[in-house]
């Protein structure tokens, strides 16, 4: 019934229908012959009746058809009667060019089925005769089986086919003549008929008739025959769905065919019309069979003592409407041998790629073979022991899946020596019940268990697959790929280039300008159609580079968003070299798209590859690997780990400045080429620097794309960038400072802190400690190295050693801070001076306040000075107990405390942050002040007469440096001065001490922490504002100074006071500069 | 391909340097910037002559001054199809990397003929066709470029030496 024996049925109906309808008697006995024919078709037919073929005819419409016959015997008369009608329909409609006595047959299977229940073996003749006449009038019914026909599967139409070879001799044998006198008289009517129409008319009809034929011939009138018509209806036989044996339905509908065989015509015939399954392995009518008959009782006579069957057990009446939809065809997938799978049961294999090797001959099972996941009983332990809680694990409880892995026979003899065999040589085994061929898992699953749509292998799945083979070689069956794949629907782009690789169009290569659905417009681009567009289903399609595009993986696969160049092309396996890592990798070309030429890839976030990322607080790594959610890193240590971005602490920016010291001492910066100096001497530029870690990277590896970690000291320089080592040749850099117009600034930047002489200052100082555990502590100083200050605790009878920046100097008697290194400076030379002028009286005013020396009397920078609000440092140094600014300022700014909380000091340490602040604060004005200082007090006390004379010290001390000059002068006497004036309970010393050193101390001190401000702010009403108070001061005490000296000592004071503005400033610059 | 190729570019220069000599001192700079390297998708190999040294303007804020130079300069550009001499850099089982000039290769061993294999025995490890062929580090190659990548300051390339009078 289906197509394929269309030939067969078609020419018989054309033959018969051409008897039929030409009027002639001889004709008609051939008909008859057809239905005598038929009606022994039937009697094979019914043995057929369980077959879906049969099945099918009985389900449909033809049941309509088939209720007169069954009621025939009652109404025998009337139907002859109707008989005449009858024909005339079959006329009509058999001009729609319809025909088939084959469908006749087959209806008359039914029906004979159908007599057979009710009828006695004697009445078989009188139904022969009843059929025959009715045979004409289901050819209306053959249009319906025709379309059903289209459906049918082809095993099904086989059997028909035979039926029809068998049909036909049965035609040429049996001639009767049973019911001549009937088609006699059908006949004559017809010829009536058509005598009463006119020729023209007729001529139509034949033309209706035949005109149509050829065409109706091939496919039948699906469409001329409205669908609803064909559909069941209440006077069809009900159909019974029947319980049975899941995956036994094929084998009970057999054996009910041949049930029906064997009984056919004895009495146990059972008067069934179909008998068929629609077992799949997804279906959900599995598990049943479905019975065709008019009565439920038929059924169970049917399937009495039938395997597997359970008719006893409830059985289902199908609805009418159901009936269409229980013979829809579903296309089912067919299971080849090579075809790719993935598996849905056993749980620990769900989802792995699986392969077919062998689908039973039922069609339920497949063979398929897959890599196990094995854990060799390693876990059996576990699985046994108990669970904390003392109940016994429960042995369903899925543990981690062990990996996917080929079955290793060594690993199985471990644990299990007694649950393997197999064979060697052919590389078999049985273990645990399980079967292995060549290291992968082979198994016999059924159907519904596997996972036949969308399977979508990947290449590396697949891969595993082929590399199994013994050789190692490829052997991909890529037709079983590319087949699996199929289903999967690559999206064209309009842009891509394509090519058409099958069907009419093949070989056309094209741009797609136009995709809508399935179909694919694409504007020909090389051959002789070239400007042409053609429009073609995307089926046959495929993206096609060439060697050398520049291409970005956009698939499924694990290569996605790899950019690279396409080396090679093999069908549609595309391999492309990958651009970060030079790694080659193949994939398929529906999976890669064009890439525009800046391959913008390689970032994740803010993080791209080669960036230096801080991973934890002592550990920093490079980016070598960005995926689409994590990256690698390769850390500091060489190791490296998967991270996701959150993992990352931040993101360290290159430093351009950064530099460090190769093995050989000499300077390496970015981008500088180096060795390892052991090791595998590995060869790379540098792209980071971090620490004593350099960051290298090198184009002749590509693990880690390249970048492997080093110690600075252990890489040597090969060539450093833009030349440095060969500047001097290429002359100099022209965007910077010309070095022949710089003015030294090296030298002076680099000048260590003038040396002082003698013993220190600091010694027999009274101190207190800062920092550290003795924090507060007071002592005195009793030996100082260069750093250090032992320090001798008042509190308690021990010595220690303490930094000296940690100390705070204090006056013995007051307990103020004091600045023992700068107590000569500026304000030194400015005391004695302002000494002169005030006279004593004032001076001793002076000398205990610095504010009342000050005294804002004369000047009124001074007066000023008084005002708590002449600048912060000093108003700072007046609150809090650290009295000089310079030292409150100097501890603020540049101590290496805050030093360390600046952004830089952390990272780097940077031992130079505590030297500055030496340097500038302390050491270099404290220097310089002391410079001027002592010379002054020297002058002044020789000059000033009030107190000069009172103080021997000074006396003695005014001359030496004044006779010395530059080397000895500078310190020695000064300090002795200094210390012998603390000590001594004179006035005069009393006063010089704490006068200048208060008056001193602010002064550097202010200078020293507002100038870089000063500096720095281009605007002059900084240097005004914040400068402006203590700018007065300095003309006020170089006022005084003069005054002082009188034209006495002129020549000196003036030097040295000239110096003394720039030096300050100097050291400001200094600071500032180092600072930074 | 070599080319003879008209270029313009801005040059600064620092203060210190106005004086007398100053159109020389932007020759050298713009000599000691562009040459050597690769402007997308060319390399500057040398510069011939500056033939237009534009009146210096200063830069606010800087104070360097900018000057636009229009030169000549030889260039480089790498086509694809093009069969360069190259040098072996490095060889791996997958292909080997070579040097033309400034420019990387890397010849794919699926662009090699069939008869070259990878030997990993041998030291250096090498391509060979067991013959007259060996592919190793230091031999000179001749390759036709299949594909030519650019990025900043860089450019990159695929070749073959899957073709006659190639190897």
């Amino acid at each position: 019934m289906a197509l394929a024996n269309g030939p067969f049925q078609f020419a018989a109906d054309s033959e018969s229908e051409d008897d039929n309808f030409n009027p002639a008697p001889a004709d008609l006995s051939d008909e008859e012959n057809d239905d005598e024919s038929g009606q022994r078709a039937t009697d094979k037919g019914a043995q057929r009746a369980s077959s879906p073929a049969a099945q099918k005819d009985g389900n449909n419409e033809d049941e309509d058809e088939e209720r007169p016959p069954s009621k025939s015997p009652l109404k025998r008369p009337r139907e002859e009667d109707e008989e005449d009608d009858e024909n005339g329909d079959e006329e009509e409609v058999e001009e729609d060019g319809d025909g088939g006595n084959g469908d006749d047959e087959e209806d008359e299977e039914e029906e004979e089925e159908e007599d057979e229940e009710d009828e006695d073996v004697q009445h078989r003749h009188r139904r022969k005769r009843r059929k025959d006449h009715r045979a004409a009038f289901f050819d209306i019914e053959a249009e319906v089986e025709d379309e059903d026909e289209a459906e049918e599967d082809e095993k099904e139409g086989e059997e028909i086919e035979d039926f029809i070879d068998n049909a036909h001799p049965d035609d040429i044998a049996d001639s009767g003549h049973l019911e001549d006198d009937r088609r006699h008289r059908e006949l004559d009517r017809r010829r009536e008929l058509e005598a009463s129409m006119d020729a023209e008319k007729q001529a139509e009809i034949l033309r209706a008739r035949y005109g149509k034929r050829a065409p109706a011939r091939g496919y039948g009138e699906m469409t001329v025959v409205p669908k609803r018509l064909l559909l069941p209806s209440v006077d069809d036989p009900g159909i019974w769905a029947v319980r049975c044996k899941e995956g036994k339905e094929r084998e009970v509908v057999f054996s009910i065919m041949r049930r029906m065989e064997e009984r056919l015509n004895s009495r146990g015939d059972a008067p069934i019309t179909a008998a068929f399954e629609r077992a799949g392995p997804n279906s959900v009518m599995k598990g049943y069979i479905y019975v065709e008959a008019r009565r439920q009782n038929d059924v169970m006579i049917a399937l009495d003592g039938i395997l597997n069957v359970y008719p006893r057990t409830k059985m289902m009446l199908v609805e009418i409407k159901d009936m269409p939809d229980l013979l829809r065809v579903t296309k089912t997938p067919n299971l080849e041998p090579g075809a790719w799978v993935r598996l849905k049961k056993p749980a620990k294999h769900a989802g792995d790629l699986a392969q077919v090797l062998d689908v039973t001959e039922n069609g339920l099972e497949a063979r398929v073979r897959f890599i196990p996941r094995l854990d060799y009983g390693v876990r059996d332990d576990a699985l046994s022991s108990l669970t904390p809680d003392g109940k016994r694990k429960r042995p369903g409880m899925p543990g981690p899946r062990p990996p996917q892995r080929l079955f290793s026979e060594v690993e199985a003899r471990k644990r299990h020596p007694r649950h393997i065999q197999g064979n060697p040589q052919t590389n078999t085994w049985t273990y645990m019940g399980e079967d292995f061929e060549n290291g992968f898992q082979v198994k016999d699953i059924k159907i519904q268990h596997l996972e036949v749509k969308d399977v979508n292998p990947t290449l590396e799945e697949v891969t595993k697959f082929a590399s199994g083979s013994e050789d190692g070689t490829e052997n991909l069956d890529l037709k079983a790929l590319a087949a699996s794949l199929k289903d999967n629907n690559v999206t064209y782009v309009p842009g891509d280039v394509i090519e058409v690789f099958e069907g009419e169009q093949r070989g056309v290569v094209g741009r797609v300008t136009n995709v809508q659905g399935d179909i694919v417009t694409l504007k020909v681009t090389e051959g002789d159609l070239a400007g042409q567009t053609i429009e073609v289903p995307n089926k046959g399609l495929r993206k096609r580079f060439r060697t050398g595009d520049h291409v970005k993986v956009i698939g499924g696969s694990r290569f996605r968003d790899e950019v690279g160049m396409i080396v090679k092309i093999v069908e549609d396996r595309v391999t492309l070299v990958t651009d970060q890592t030079n790694t080659e990798i193949t994939v398929f070309s529906k999976d890669l798209r064009e890439a525009s030429d800046i391959g913008g890839q390689g970032s994740l976030g803010q993080y791209s590859l080669l960036d230096l990322v801080q991973l934890d607080p002592t550990t920093v790594g490079c980016i070598v690997k960005v995926d689409r959610e994590s990256m690698v890193v390769l850390d500091q240590n060489g190791e490296t780990r998967q991270v996701l971005p959150s993992q990352i602490a931040n993101k360290l920016p290159k430093r351009r400045t950064a530099v460090a010291a190769d093995r050989n001492g000499s300077e390496i910066r970015l981008d500088d080429v180096v060795r390892e100096y052991g090791g595998q001497q590995r060869q790379g530029k540098i792209i980071h620097i971090h620490r004593s870690f350099v960051f290298l990277h090198s184009n002749a590896t590509t693990e880690n794309a390249g970048v492997f970690v080093t110690r600075a000291g252990n890489v040597t320089t090969i060539a450093a960038k833009g030349g440095r080592i060969n500047n001097a040749n290429t002359g100099p850099d022209l965007s910077t400072m010309n070095p022949a117009l710089k003015r030294n600034p090296a030298g002076n930047n680099n000048m260590p802190p003038p040396k002082s002489f003698g013993p220190d200052r600091a010694i027999n100082q009274t101190v207190s400690i800062r920092r550290g555990g003795y924090k507060g502590l007071m002592g005195i100083v009793k030996d100082t190295t260069d750093s250090h200050a032992r320090v001798e605790l008042h509190g308690r009878n021990k010595i220690i050693t303490v930094p000296k920046a940690d100390l705070i100097f204090r006056d013995k008697v007051t307990g103020k801070p004091i600045d023992i290194y700068s107590r000569s400076g500026r304000g030194g030379f400015g005391a004695p001076a302002r000494g002169g002028f005030g006279g004593p009286g004032e001076w001793s005013g002076g000398s205990r306040t610095p504010m009342g020396a000050g005294g804002g009397e004369r000047t009124p920078a001074w007066g000023s000075s008084k005002s708590i609000a002449r600048t912060p440092a000093w108003g700072r140094a007046e609150t809090s107990g650290s009295r000089t600014p310079a030292w409150g300022d100097g501890s603020r700014t540049v101590n290496p405390y805050d030093g360390n909380r600046t952004a830089y000091g952390g990272a780097t340490a940077y031992g130079g942050s505590r030297t500055p602040a030496w340097s500038s604060s302390a050491k270099t004005p404290a220097h310089d002040g002391f410079g001027h200082g002592s010379k002054t007090p020297a002058y002044g006390a020789g000059g000033s007469d009030p107190w000069g004379s009172k103080t021997p010290a000074y006396g003695v001390s005014a001359p030496t440096p004044g006779a010395s000059g530059a080397d000895s002068w500078g310190y020695t006497p000064g300090p002795s001065g200094g210390s012998h004036a603390f000590d001594a309970p004179t006035p005069g010393a009393g006063l010089g001490a704490p006068t200048p050193a208060a008056l001193n101390a602010p002064t550097p001190g202010a200078y020293s922490a507002p100038t870089p401000a000063a500096i720095s702010a281009p605007t002059p009403g900084a240097w005004q504002g914040g400068w402006g108070a203590d700018a007065a001061p300095t003309p006020a005490v170089g006022a005084p100074t003069p005054a002082a000296s009188g034209g006495y000592y002129g020549a000196p004071t003036p030097a040295a006071y000239g110096g003394a503005p720039e030096t300050p400033a100097a050291s400001a610059e200094i600071r500032y500069a180092e600072d930074d | 391909m070599f080319f003879l190729h008209n270029l313009e570019r801005r040059v600064t220069l620092h203060p210190s340097y106005f004086g007398r000599n100053m159109h020389e001192l932007v020759t050298t700079k713009l000599v000691k910037d562009v040459e050597g390297t690769c402007a997308g998708d060319y390399y500057i190999i040398a510069i011939m002559d500056t033939f237009d040294v534009s009146e210096g303007r200063i830069l606010p804020g800087s104070g360097l001054a900018e000057f636009t130079v229009g030169y000549r300069a030889v260039v480089w550009r790498p086509f694809k199809g093009e069969v360069i001499d190259a040098i072996t850099q490095t060889v791996n089982p997958h292909g080997f990397f070579a040097q033309a000039g400034p420019l990387r290769l890397f010849v794919s061993s699926q662009l090699m003929p069939d008869e070259i294999q990878y030997d990993a025995s041998a030291t250096p490890a090498q391509f060979t066709n067991n013959a007259d062929i060996v592919i190793e580090h230091g031999t000179h190659v001749r390759v036709k470029i299949i594909g030519l990548r650019t990025e900043v300051g860089e450019m990159w390339a695929i070749g073959s030496i899957n073709g006659d009078f190639l190897g």
